[in-house]
């Protein structure tokens, strides 16, 4: 029987589209450790005439020279005849990008102080912004706030991913291990919590609480509401391979030696549905991410000026605004592609866990 | 191979929805400038306007956000239910709409003692109520004393208008054409006041009898057993769906050839829930007539003659829009404390704090990134389409970091930690809630524009948004428990009307209701003034008076002004005989307006 | 078998009281006072409170408030809703037909057509067409149904001077002239109404289905006897759909049973963005005024909904599958 590990290699080879996602997930999850590296301005830092500012556009040509580094131009508004918003470039000033350039000071992981970004503008100037994606109605940066917001959405999956293994792997491993009576009532009593619609018991939970609790707060009552919901699938399958690997000779041999139960468990059974429940797990944390979204979208969770990119969906929600400001809709790619890299890494891993393929 | 192939057709499909996106932001040329509109020259064709002769026939479909809760004009007390009671019933006089003048209504003429206190009504000839009976003085004096003045009747809007310093007019009948009303004192409103929409005693007296008058007039009742004399008569109500009225054949009033108006035959109210689908049935052409927002102005005009309407921008709204800091001072029975803390109170009853953030509200953005431009920085409690009282010469708040924070510094505020935000000079933290109600997108934007400008002073703003009925408890109730909310008023021509709110007695003197007395030398004054002018039957002394509560109320600031937005409406061009006024928008006139052949003038 | 059926569905009912007292639980245990808006209220009096307060029993500590939920449960009594003034169950039944209505459609059209292209995909195995329904299913997967939702939103609205495309209504269930129209145009209101949602729910569930429609099938036709019945010479159309389609669909109904949970989730937020009056938007109203009564009550309707729905693919399994009878 091959390793884990090397089955994995192997098969990953086959699975392009999991390279893909593991791509596509070491790229993001680089960005949020970074985040005040990587965004060139803070997430509440906005210039009012920069209201919904389209992506800034870079030019390599400056007065019919090429230029390298490229130049951006400030931007201001105006309203035309039907009020609408016309962008101009001052060509007249430009800017020249630049990387590893002083910026807004802000704190590494909210510790170290740093001022310099990975790119910006040179100078930081205040009255010449880069935004990259655009801005939203007060002028943010679209692509900073993304950034920053990449904190919140990418994390909720783990931290809540933690909790329901803890629960999910006590309450599986124990109820196979035993088996018989406690097995069912544990088994059922697991099931209870998939009697109820996710969403349902999402909101139903949430409303225990003031609608607007500080981000904070809500960041972390969000973690505790989905493990709560997503625990009990996760037991039931450890229960499930934990009854197989219970009736295996090396258990009886442990028990023999006089081994305690508890013992047996956690370092023997468990172990071996490692395999399994990293798979589960991986498949299950876009769960946690739509869930996040799903609260911010609707007002209940992640509160302004943080960022979340389910809170920085919900002005999407308003038809009206996106048909003149589309790039606000750019947070639901990013969603769809983290939801997309982990479904395409937890096949893969399924394939590679499963000795008959 | 295959997969290569695969993620070619990836790459494709990525590459074509970004290019998407990024033609959808190409920058648009330049093809005029926003108009500058002149609301005097619309105003004085406004008043100029001659109507043409209509011909019958044909519906007008417009829409409402809300069910009415009732059709009681006298019990109820929300803006719905206003409107479609003004179709039905109407008053004695009637305040024109483009001139806002006092005109005869249902009333021909009237008289005046010379001391203001005895008026005398002479009722109009050959009017009917919709079920024939006559209309008479009979109708006018049962309104009066059974309905409005009666106190058994609850709750009841239009009695506090008409009680003056607690006591009330004697109505009394000379002939059955003649009604004869004695005050108690000089009330300077009262001419207004008598456009209070008047009921049939032949109908209602019987309810009032047996007690039971709240509960009729009500979304049950049988819209055939309600006689008006209006224009207009309801004619069906299916709850969130449709309310509709019918043309009132008896109603009495002509054009100039003598033809009996109204020429509609119907007025049907959609009842919309979602402001996004109202405007795309509007450009559709399921729906008339639209009030929209400045931020919708755009995608309106550009389709102006494809959706054949017509847009009209007719200046400020009237009402206000403010930001209010708590300066109760009144200490809670119960726990023995001040409702409001001692230190917030020194920070908000302090004129140069308020000053402060006057200064820092960025009302340029607020209008450039909400209204799309379209709006107007608000200084005092009068908005310009309110007409004569309307004080233009009020202090004003140009936007000014610098100045705020000077103001803040005089008055000992300053960072003397390096926190980043300011202590007072006893060392605490400024930081206060900031409410405002939730459900209105636009609201919620200005708020937000408004929180990071006090943020920008060194506050610690902890901004919520509440639902609207929670926020008024919070503001009309003990504990008060509120520190900063960002709310609105209607506004209205008289501003003896808005008492409540100036009057230091008033329940909606929301920075400090209900005082014992007036906690300050400001606000006793305009208890004075608010006392005074509403018994001075010269407009020009009262105007005087009035002019100087909305410098004190600039000056004071305890409402700290907005901005106003612009009165955008839309209707389709079918219709003729159609006025655009700043001070009444554009169906002020429905019992003239008419289905017209042609499209528009 | 059926002596199984019938224990695992008496087990429901104490399954589902046991997630209702633990929310109950948590809700009673967070801060917050739903009679607050009352006893701020001046036109409310302190009597009026106090007997509010008496008949739900507000004062007593939270397990025997959840005693007396369950006694009215019994009588089929939810409680009163105060946010919206009314009993909890008239203000549920108004709503949820409509929800039913989107997830019954929904569910319709996802079988309809995932069946169809899943065996197509099995059938065609690694043609282009299966190429393409497999991309287009990796991407339905992950594709969340609100973003999926706003981007049809943001589309229809723009093209909106396209004929037919402009006519999908983007919100809401029936136009304002609903009751004006005649039975067929009503039926064709809510039809139009219904493309939208049903459209977003039916493409995330699709894809899923479809993936393991074609899974299924494929190892179906694998197995041996159906290199036996091709032997025989039966035509093809019978060996696809009289056999190995037969036992592929045992699982699909199985996952039926779970994807449930999901669509009625996904229904919930969707109706929600897109104005639906259904249970959704009524469970956010609900949290958003803290009105225990009815966000209880919405709970439970979910869960039983949920299960009915179960318990209709067990039956479905029993009909289709002669082994799951003996």
């Amino acid at each position: 029987m091959m390793l884990f590990e090397t089955r994995l290699l192997k098969k990953l080879k086959k699975h392009p589209l999991a390279i893909i996602g593991i791509v596509i997930l070491c790229f993001f999850y680089l960005i949020m450790i970074f985040a005040e590296f990587i965004a060139p301005y803070d997430f509440d830092n906005g210039k009012r005439d920069y209201s919904y500012a389209p992506p800034t556009k870079i030019h390599f040509f400056h007065e019919n020279k090429f230029t390298f580094p490229p130049v951006i131009y400030p931007y201001s508004y105006t309203f035309n005849q039907y009020a609408e918003r016309i962008y101009l470039e001052d060509i007249s000033k430009p800017y020249k990008l630049s990387i590893f350039t002083k910026g807004d000071r802000v704190k590494l992981f909210g510790i170290i102080p740093i001022n310099r970004h990975l790119f910006g503008v040179k100078g930081n100037p205040d009255n010449c912004r880069l935004y990259l994606l655009g801005s939203d109605a007060v002028g943010r940066d679209l692509f900073s706030r993304i950034v920053y917001g990449s904190r919140v959405s990418l994390t909720i999956g783990f931290l809540g991913v933690a909790i329901t293994f803890l629960l999910g792997f006590l309450v599986g491993g124990i109820s196979g291990y035993y088996g018989g009576k406690i097995d069912s009532v544990l088994m059922r009593f697991a099931e209870c919590f998939m009697l109820v619609p996710s969403f349902f018991l999402l909101l139903a939970l949430r409303s225990a609480f003031p609608p607007k609790l500080s981000s904070i707060q809500v960041y972390f009552l969000i973690i505790i509401i989905l493990s709560f919901i997503e625990w009990a699938g996760f037991a039931r399958i450890i229960r499930g391979m934990s009854l197989t690997i219970t009736k295996q000779d090396f258990v009886k041999a442990a028990k023999s030696i006089g081994a305690s139960d508890l013992r047996i468990i956690i370092l023997h059974i468990l172990p071996q549905t490692l395999s399994y429940a990293i798979v589960a797990a991986t498949l299950s944390i876009p769960h946690y991410i739509l869930g996040e979204s799903a609260l911010s979208l609707i007002g209940l969770g992640i509160q302004e000026p943080q960022a979340s990119w389910g809170n920085l969906l919900s002005v999407a929600m308003n038809v009206s605004d996106i048909q003149y400001h589309p790039w606000i809709l750019i947070p639901g790619i990013f969603i769809f592609l983290t939801v997309m890299a982990f479904n395409f890494l937890g096949d893969a891993l399924r394939d590679a866990a499963d000795p008959n393929k | 191979m295959k997969e290569t192939r695969f993620n070619i057709i990836k790459i494709i499909l990525a590459t074509s929805f970004f290019a998407f996106f990024y033609s959808c932001t190409q920058t648009q040329k330049i093809s005029g400038e926003l108009e500058q509109i002149d609301y005097t020259a619309i105003q004085k064709k406004a008043e100029n306007f001659v109507p043409k002769i209509g011909t019958y026939g044909g519906e007008i479909i417009l829409s409402s956000f809300s069910d009415p809760k009732s059709f009681n004009p006298i019990t109820s007390t929300e803006v719905t239910t206003s409107e479609f009671t003004s179709y039905m019933y109407e008053g004695l006089i009637k305040i024109n709409p483009v001139t806002l003048k006092p005109e005869p209504g249902l009333a021909e003429k009237w008289e005046v003692s010379n001391d203001g206190l005895t008026w005398i009504f002479y009722i109009r000839k050959n009017v009917f109520w919709s079920d024939s009976t006559p209309f008479s003085a009979y109708d006018v004096e049962f309104t009066f004393n059974s309905l409005v003045l009666n106190d058994s009747i609850n709750p009841n809007s239009s009695r506090d208008m008409f009680v003056i310093e607690g006591k009330k007019p004697k109505v009394s009948i000379i002939d059955s054409m003649t009604v004869k009303f004695v005050l108690p004192i000089p009330f300077a409103p009262f001419l207004r006041a008598m456009a209070q929409e008047i009921l049939p005693k032949h109908k209602y007296e019987k309810y009032v009898k047996s007690g039971n008058f709240s509960n009729s007039l009500g979304i049950q009742t049988p819209p055939d057993s309600m006689v008006g004399t209006g224009p207009f008569l309801l004619e069906s109500f299916i709850s969130s769906q449709k309310v509709t009225f019918r043309r009132n054949p008896l109603y009495w009033q002509k054009d100039s050839a003598g033809n009996r108006l109204p020429y509609l035959s119907r007025v049907i109210y959609l009842i919309v829930l979602d402001q996004n689908a109202e405007l795309l049935r509007f450009k559709r052409g399921e729906i008339d007539y639209l009030r929209a927002k400045g931020e919708d102005y755009p995608t309106l005009k550009k389709d102006e003659t494809k959706g054949n309407y017509t847009v009209y921008r007719l200046g400020p709204t009237s009402g206000s829009y403010f930001i209010i800091f708590n300066q109760n001072t009144s200490i809670d029975p119960k726990t023995k404390k001040p409702y409001v803390d001692f230190v917030k109170q020194s920070w908000f009853r302090n004129p140069k704090f308020r000053k402060a953030v006057a200064h820092a509200l960025d009302k340029e953005s607020m209008i450039r990134i909400v209204m799309n431009g379209l709006g107007y920085p608000q200084w005092g409690p009068m908005s310009p389409s309110e007409g004569f009282f309307y004080n233009p010469n009020v202090e004003k708040y140009p936007y000014d970091i610098t100045k705020a924070k000077q103001l803040l510094a005089e008055a000992g505020f300053s960072d003397k930690n390096g926190d980043g935000f300011i202590e007072d000079s006893a060392g605490n933290t400024v930081e206060f809630s900031f409410y405002t109600n939730s459900g209105n997108i636009e609201r919620g934007k200005l708020a937000e524009i408004a929180r990071k400008d006090m943020e920008q002073l060194g506050f610690k703003v902890h901004f919520q948004l509440l639902e609207f009925n929670s926020l008024i408890q919070k503001i009309d109730n003990p504990p008060y428990a509120w520190d900063a909310i960002m709310l609105g008023l209607t506004g209205g021509v008289e501003p003896h009307f808005g008492k409540n709110v100036w009057h230091s007695t008033g329940t909606l003197h929301m920075w400090f209701p209900r005082q014992k007395a007036p906690s300050t030398l400001w606000e006793a004054r305009i208890d004075t003034i608010f006392d005074t002018a509403v018994k001075i039957l010269d407009e020009n002394k009262r105007k005087t008076l009035y002019d100087e509560w909305q410098k004190i109320a600039a000056d004071q600031l305890p409402l700290i002004y907005t901005v106003l937005k612009e009165q955008i409406f839309c209707i389709s061009n079918r219709f003729g005989n159609i006025n655009p006024s700043p001070n009444g928008g554009i169906l002020h006139n429905l019992e003239r307006i008419y289905v017209s052949s042609k499209n528009k003038n | 078998m059926r002596d199984d059926l019938i224990r695992r569905t008496l087990l429901l009912v104490p399954q589902l009281l046991i997630v209702t007292f633990i929310t109950f639980l948590f809700i009673n245990l967070a801060p917050g006072d739903i009679l607050a808006k009352y006893r701020f209220d001046p036109r409310i009096s302190q009597e009026s409170i106090k007997k509010l307060e008496q008949k739900y029993h507000f004062d007593k500590p939270a397990i025997v408030q959840y005693g007396y939920w369950l006694i009215r449960l019994c009588h089929f009594d939810l409680g009163y809703s105060f946010s919206r003034e009314a009993d909890v169950t008239t203000v549920i039944s108004e709503r949820i037909g409509n929800t039913l209505l989107m997830s019954s459609f929904a569910i319709l059209f996802t079988w309809l057509i995932a069946l169809p292209l899943g065996i197509f995909a099995a059938v065609k195995q690694y043609s282009w067409g299966d190429r393409i329904l497999s991309l287009i299913s990796y991407f339905g997967m992950s594709l969340p149904g609100f973003f999926l939702a706003l981007l049809l939103m943001f589309f229809i609205y723009s093209f909106s001077n396209i004929p037919f495309l402009g006519a999908i209504p983007i919100g809401g269930m029936v136009s304002p002239n609903h009751d004006q129209l005649s039975l067929i145009g009503k039926i064709c209101d809510y039809a139009l109404h219904l493309i939208l949602p049903v459209l977003v729910l039916t493409a995330t569930a699709l894809a899923g289905l479809q993936r393991i429609t074609r899974g299924n099938m494929l190892e179906e036709l694998r197995k041996q006897y159906i290199v036996t019945a091709r032997a025989k010479g039966l035509p093809e159309n019978q060996v696809i759909y009289k056999h190995a389609l037969k036992n592929a669909i045992n699982p699909l109904i199985t996952l039926f049973g779970f994807s449930l949970s999901e669509l009625l989730s996904g229904a919930a937020l969707l109706e929600i963005i897109i104005n639906w009056p259904g249970l959704g938007s009524l469970m956010l109203e609900a949290v958003r005024s803290q009105d225990t009564f009815l966000v209880m009550g919405i709970m439970l309707m979910g869960g039983i909904m949920l299960i009915i729905g179960n318990l209709i693919a067990d039956l479905l399994l029993v009909i289709v599958d002669p082994r799951v009878r003996s």
